[in-house]
């Protein structure tokens, strides 16, 4: 895949840096194993 | 700069997803599920594909008539025809390709002595399938331009993933780990992680390949090579090239592990904890030690205990490399470990440790599952238990199992119409893999076990949401992966590879030749 020019991120992430990404899977996993925990039973 | 397109792409896409959603709800897909096995995901397709063709319609409907202004909703509005398109790869891959190289796998019979089929050999399952997916995408067919801003998507899959990863494991098991698995597998991971290190600066390779390369060669392969990947800045080709020499040894040592171990007389416990230490991947590991033992499954306890221990190593090797990279990038002598843990140390490694914190709470499962699964024999309903019939046929036939312990454990679960402790069961599950008994004993024993065994609900719905983030994350990175950049990688990873891992299998059959004996 040819290299695209992006004003934000970089080639390999839409984020501006990798701590950015961190945080954001890190939401998304604590989103989850909120939604798991609350609608499904142990 | 505006990133969405007026393509309808997207709106396809969704439409895709949700047909198929729909289709699979109605039951018009039902014979092609069930010859490939997959009824049991069905429910998974429904809401899988219902949500991605309702998210797909949505934003299909809003690129194509809206009109685009430059910011945060337009740019973030841009990946989602991406994302939908790996997704679709990812479920195709998942849903169809994985299942119908099975079947033609099977259809194949067994290689040689090994009782396996060869794609469990190859390891050819959603991992492998799906990067190899990507790559034939991007080289043969090229990524549509209205998908390139969503492929950049796919390390926030893979980095999700991994802290999900941590759901499966618990600190009861740690606290049932032998020291010596502790010590050993320690030595050999630090050792693996180092030599990787001191070769590749001698032999020229990028620090980036380096340090993916010997997270991936000492902790424990694709998980590792994911979660070291970010602190080194390791480029896709680089992960991808990692993954392909872990899986490749893994193949070629669960052909000479077995034979090797039989030779040198090794018993169950030594081979275990060989084939755990000098075997990459855990699905490889599981294989070489069922290889060893098919009529028990002594060896494969063994061999996952030192198997798990690795993934403890892993914020440590982390938190190693980013010093190690900051110091090899910096060119400077001393570096402050503080400011690399704060500047450096991945966060979402930090969101692994965490969701392992909570699943060692048992909010997920009760406290001693591994992987989910746990015993308990307290609450077994009388259609589970035993039947007057099913005791008659194991009675018949307890004349021929010979070893103690076996007819101890048959004996008790006789008595009791269950099963009634967690050796017992492992004891029996033992007995089912010999074959000394008919089909029909062996069923009864299969439905004794399964009666006592369980699965915790949520730690397997954690389990699919992993499975789902990793396909969707490894086609993505296949995406990434030009036939070009393969070249630039050159040979060198795998000669590497290769040194390491066979110093490693070396070093590990010497010191568990001298100091392990057949009990820990």
């Amino acid at each position: 895949m040819a290299e695209p020019k992006y004003d934000r991120g970089s080639a390999l992430s839409i984020f501006k840096s990798d701590r950015a990404e961190d945080f954001v899977a890190l939401l998304i996993a604590l989103v989850l194993v909120a939604v798991v925990v609350m609608f499904i039973p142990k | 700069m505006i990133y969405s397109q007026k393509t309808p792409a997207t709106l396809i896409l969704g439409i895709v997803f949700a047909a198929y959603g729909w289709a699979v709800k109605q039951g018009l897909l039902d014979g092609m599920l069930a010859y490939l096995g997959q009824t049991k995901n069905a429910d998974e397709m429904v809401a899988i594909a219902l949500t991605a063709g309702i998210v797909g319609i949505i934003a299909g409907i809003v690129q194509l008539f809206a009109t685009a202004r430059e910011g945060n909703f337009d740019y973030y509005l841009s990946t989602i025809a991406g994302a939908l398109f790996i997704l679709l790869v990812a479920a195709v891959v998942k849903w169809q390709f994985a299942p119908l190289v099975a079947i033609l796998s099977k259809a194949m019979g067994t290689v040689g002595g090994t009782g396996k089929p060869i794609h469990k050999l190859l390891g050819l399952n959603y991992v492998v399938l799906g990067i190899l997916s990507g790559i034939i995408i991007v080289n043969y067919f090229k990524i549509p331009s209205w998908a390139e801003n969503g492929v950049r998507l796919s390390r926030l899959g893979l980095k999700t993933g991994v802290i999900l990863l941590g759901a499966l494991y618990s600190i009861a098991e740690l606290a049932k780990l032998g020291q010596l698995s502790v010590v050993m597998i320690g030595f050999f991971v630090l050792g693996s992680v180092g030599m990787v290190l001191f070769i590749g600066a001698r032999r020229h390779i990028p620090n980036s390949m380096g340090g993916v390369l010997s997270a991936g060669m000492g902790v424990c392969g694709v998980s590792a090579t994911v979660a070291a990947a970010p602190v080194v800045q390791a480029k896709s080709t680089e992960i991808a090239y990692t993954i392909g020499t872990i899986l490749l040894w893994g193949v070629l040592m669960m052909f000479i592990f077995p034979p090797l171990g039989h030779a040198l007389g090794m018993g169950p416990v030594q081979f275990g904890a060989w084939a755990g230490t000098g075997i990459l991947n855990s699905a490889q590991v599981a294989g070489a030690a069922l290889a060893f033992q098919p009529d028990g499954i002594e060896t494969l306890k063994v061999a996952e205990i030192f198997n798990i221990t690795r993934v403890l190593f892993l914020p440590i090797i982390v938190l190693w490399l980013a010093v190690w990279y900051v110091k090899r990038e910096s060119g400077a002598q001393t570096v402050n470990v503080g400011k690399v843990i704060v500047g450096k140390f991945p966060v979402f490694v930090l969101g692994f440790i965490l969701v392992f914190a909570l699943s060692s709470t048992g909010i997920f499962a009760p406290a001693n599952h591994y992987k989910g699964k746990y015993f308990d024999n307290s609450n077994v309903s009388a259609k589970k238990m035993l039947s007057d019939g099913d005791v008659a046929t194991l009675q018949a036939q307890v004349d021929k199992v010979q070893r103690e312990d076996r007819t101890a454990a048959l004996s008790r679960l006789m008595e009791n119409r269950k099963v009634m402790s967690i050796d017992d069961d492992d004891t029996l599950r033992g007995l089912v893999n010999a074959k000394v008994l008919d089909k029909g004993a062996n069923k009864i024993l299969k439905k004794a076990h399964k009666a006592v065994r369980h699965t915790a609900k949520r730690v397997k719905k954690f389990r699919q949401l992993i499975v789902w983030f990793f396909a969707f994350g490894l086609v993505g990175l296949g995406m990434q992966i030009t036939f070009a950049s393969i070249k630039q990688a050159g040979g060198q990873p795998l000669f590497i590879g290769t040194i390491v891992g066979a110093t490693k299998a070396v070093g590990a059959l010497i010191v568990i030749l001298l100091f392990v004996q057949e009990t820990i």
